[in-house]
């Protein structure tokens, strides 16, 4: 029933997240995506678009808990939730899979309208080529969103969207700063890196980006599991 | 099978350095209406959501149907799910989720509880009047607190941890709620742990007392065996006199207001009306004390 709880909480951000894709989309049209050059240019903003789905859908299903009375605190129906019988484990995980499964459906929009809508997509890559862009960009999306999943354990969802912005902006600006290889760039993953721009699978930036999730799922698992709310 | 809901000893929980409880001695018998009180941050909430496993005691034990909740796990609350499930909660804020309306609510929680009584459910919306399909926002605070009242009774709980139950309720709903409250206790054998600063209302239904201040438990029992334990003495002089410095054992407070006398007492009644009726010109009167009096004289200069 969680599942159906955060549905309810979420659902009107998602359909937000959806429409925001659609007038990406639509945007893109009306620019008139007919080169490669421009391909890419819409490719390496997509990077964004998708930031923008992880910062918006992720949540930990315990902090961002919403009030009825603007005088009720930071937290909200918070205590209420943590009365029921269920882990918080199970809390983290059903909102922040949640999440992840939203922000797939987001990508999944934008791939599949960049495949029906635009020419260039289909005469410059094979339909397995997209479908390997799109699980790149869920890969990498992960990364992101448990950084946002984090934050959401202890911030509330406006400091959460902040901070994730924040974050982003901050890990972005690294990417481009900080010597590292290009193969776990994960923002070059989702861009140039891409399996419709350079033709391969980016393993080592997908690798880095389950790692991270993963790392930052135990972290947020620790700290609802120790916090008193 | 022991006779205890809810037994802690020695609880003691501080924030940031401030204790919050000190050595809380707590115990609740089964099927009783147990009222808890306390002055504003006495640790009534903090008694409370440490019983729910929702905070961390700092030391002591606690345990509710004879699980612990304050001990043996390093995963804050999830040693209390089971605990969880048999316990109907009401909460000081009676913040629900903003985005459902009654009905969804309902969905949501009724899988959570194995025992959820679906007659008691359509029971209370009725007698409550809640709007199926209204969001929770656009309910009145009134109608929050039956809301969850009606969600903690439905769930078949053996417990009720209500904190300020009737919270935002006019007179008659106030009434409406304490009657049910009384009559699931009876019917349904649930024990009732409920905080309130509704003095009167707890002297109502409460058949047990504990009052908490500053952390600690400083009074607890049977409300009967209190109210019988504790009388006022009302001694008029037949002329203004001087109090005597030194009264019996058991003299708990004494006001003097020109000729009359007042006298709290909690034990050697006797004795001490004894003491009163020696004095020159004194007529003696007993007087049963209320809650409130008991109350206040726990609480009094803490």
């Amino acid at each position: 029933m969680f599942w159906y709880k955060g549905w309810l909480e979420t659902r009107f951000r998602f359909c937000f997240a959806l429409g925001f894709t659609v007038f990406f989309l639509g945007s893109a049209y009306a620019y008139g995506l007919k080169t490669t050059a421009a391909l890419h240019v819409v490719i390496g903003t997509a990077t964004v678009l998708v930031a923008m789905f992880c910062g918006q859908l992720a949540g930990a299903g315990i902090a961002t808990q919403p009030a009825v009375q603007a005088t009720a605190g930071l937290h909200g129906s918070t205590l209420f939730t943590l009365s029921l019988p269920v882990s918080r484990l199970h809390l983290l995980a059903v909102r922040a899979s949640l999440g992840w499964l939203q922000v797939a459906g987001g990508i999944a929009l934008y791939c599949g309208g960049m495949w029906v809508l635009f020419p260039i997509v289909r005469d410059t890559a094979s339909g397995a080529e997209m479908l390997e862009y799109a699980g790149v960009l869920i890969g990498c999306a992960s990364g992101l969103l448990f950084i946002s999943v984090l934050l959401a354990t202890f911030l509330d969802d406006l400091w959460r969207m902040y901070g994730t912005m924040m974050a982003f902006g901050a890990l972005w600006w690294a990417s481009k700063r900080v010597a590292m290889p290009d193969s776990v760039n994960v923002f070059r993953a989702m861009g140039e890196g891409s399996p419709l721009v350079a033709h391969s699978i980016p393993w080592a930036a997908l690798g880095v980006s389950a790692g991270l999730a993963a790392v930052l799922f135990l972290v947020s698992l620790k700290i609802v599991q120790q916090r008193e709310y | 099978m022991n006779d205890l809901i809810i037994e802690t000893t020695g609880l003691t929980k501080a924030y940031k350095g401030h204790a919050a409880l000190r050595g809380l001695d707590l115990r609740v018998p089964r099927g009783s209406i147990f009222g808890f009180l306390g002055r504003n941050g006495a640790g009534k909430t903090t008694t409370i959501k440490t019983l729910m496993g929702l905070l961390r005691a700092d030391s002591g034990t606690a345990r509710v149907f004879g699980i612990p909740v304050t001990e043996g796990s390093a995963s804050l609350g999830d040693s209390c799910i089971e605990v969880r499930r048999r316990i109907g909660f009401v909460t000081e804020d009676k913040e629900l989720y903003p985005y459902m309306t009654v009905r969804q609510i309902l969905r949501f929680l009724r899988p959570l509880f194995p025992k959820w009584r679906d007659e008691l459910e359509r029971r209370y919306l009725e007698m409550f009047e809640l709007p199926l399909d209204r969001k929770i926002p656009n309910l009145s605070k009134g109608m929050r607190s039956k809301l969850m009242l009606l969600l903690a009774i439905s769930r078949g709980a053996e417990l009720l941890i209500l904190d300020e139950p009737t919270d935002g309720l006019d007179p008659a709903a106030t009434e409406d709620v304490l009657r049910e409250l009384v009559d699931i206790a009876a019917s349904e054998g649930t024990t009732m742990f409920f905080s309130s600063h509704q003095l009167a209302e707890v002297e109502l239904i409460a058949d047990h007392i504990g009052i908490i201040d500053q952390g600690r438990m400083v009074a607890s029992g049977s409300l009967d065996e209190m109210k019988a334990q504790y009388q006022r003495l009302q001694v008029v002089f037949e002329e203004t006199v001087q109090a005597p410095a030194r009264w019996v054992d058991g003299v708990e407070n004494v006001r003097q207001m020109g000729r009359v006398i007042s006298i709290l007492a909690s034990r050697n009644v006797d004795a001490i009306v004894e003491q009163a009726r020696s004095l020159p010109g004194a007529t003696v009167e007993r007087f049963p004390v209320t809650l409130k009096e008991i109350f206040m004289e726990h609480v009094r200069g803490n």
